[in-house]
């Protein structure tokens, strides 16, 4: 039995699973639970919500192009049955399953680490914005300014 | 659920638009027919200069309906629409060509004609 993947979250069905529906032109929307079949009855777009495979592949959330993915394809001619395949297949399956994993995992890590670029223009335009509270260097010490002609006016005063 | 007092579309070329089924073939008293099921229906709509005249009383099998269809498989499929082929009483379709996809379930209940006119049959 083959595996499909649903039409609205892109989700796999398993065998007994979900419902097909089949417009007139015999086009058919395959789904994997009720709730992506009642989203797909309010006619709602999968790009456009946000807990779809589609939404996240759309907006860089997911890894979306990795040479994990080409083994998950679409044969339609069946292998004939070979006992040393199948098991190196079996082992092979686990082993780019744990790949796969790791790169998804250090994508999302990477997606998540701060901007560089970003971070340095916001913080230039911080500076730039408020460089009357930068003091320049030096202005904090206090320099004796001596006025030479305030002593003698002083003294006059003190003399009447 | 096709019961009497259903609107049903033609999806053949026979000269009727719309049925309204009448009465279902099989038991006394029976509710509602499925997929697969004749249907006796009156021809409500039928396009003009065509063997089928509106008010005729009719033989339907029926190829879609918008009610789940579950398989021994355990698949779901569901249509678009409700949709009849009309028949003669041996039944052979009156139309030369079907229209739409059909189930795979009418070549089991010997509506085999329709299954190989379809252009579609899943």
């Amino acid at each position: 039995m083959r595996l499909v993947k649903c039409w609205f979250c892109s989700s796999t069905i398993y065998p007994g699973h979900g419902i097909q529906f089949v417009r007139n032109d015999a086009k058919i929307f395959r789904f994997c639970r009720s709730k992506c079949h009642k989203n797909f009855k309010m006619k709602r777009n999968p790009r456009k919500v946000k807990w779809t495979k589609a939404f996240r592949a759309a907006h860089g959330k997911d890894m979306t192009k990795d040479t994990t993915f080409e083994f998950e394809k679409k044969r339609n001619r069946p292998e004939r049955y070979d006992r040393n395949l199948t098991e190196n297949t079996l082992k092979a399956i686990k082993k780019i399953d744990k790949i796969r994993s790791a790169r998804e995992a250090k994508h999302i890590e990477d997606r998540l680490k701060p901007n560089k670029q970003k971070q340095f223009a916001k913080d230039k335009y911080e500076l730039d914005q408020n460089i009357h509270l930068v003091l320049a260097p030096g202005a904090s010490e206090k320099v004796k300014v001596v006025v030479p002609g305030e002593k003698s006016v002083q003294n006059e005063a003190m003399e009447e | 659920m096709i019961q009497p007092q259903t609107y049903l579309n033609v999806a053949d070329n026979s000269g009727a638009r719309k049925l309204m089924c009448i009465r279902i073939i099989g038991a006394s008293n029976r509710r509602y027919a499925h997929i697969g099921d004749v249907i006796v229906a009156v021809i409500k709509e039928a396009i003009p200069n065509t063997p089928l005249e509106r008010s005729e009383v009719i033989r339907a099998v029926i190829v879609r309906t918008c009610k789940e269809l579950k398989r021994n498989n355990g698949t779901i499929i569901r249509y678009d629409d409700n949709a009849a082929v009309v028949i003669d009483q041996e039944g052979n379709p009156k139309g030369t060509r079907v229209f739409g996809a059909i189930p795979r379930e009418l070549r089991q209940l010997n509506f085999t004609k329709i299954v190989s006119l379809a252009p579609e049959v899943l």
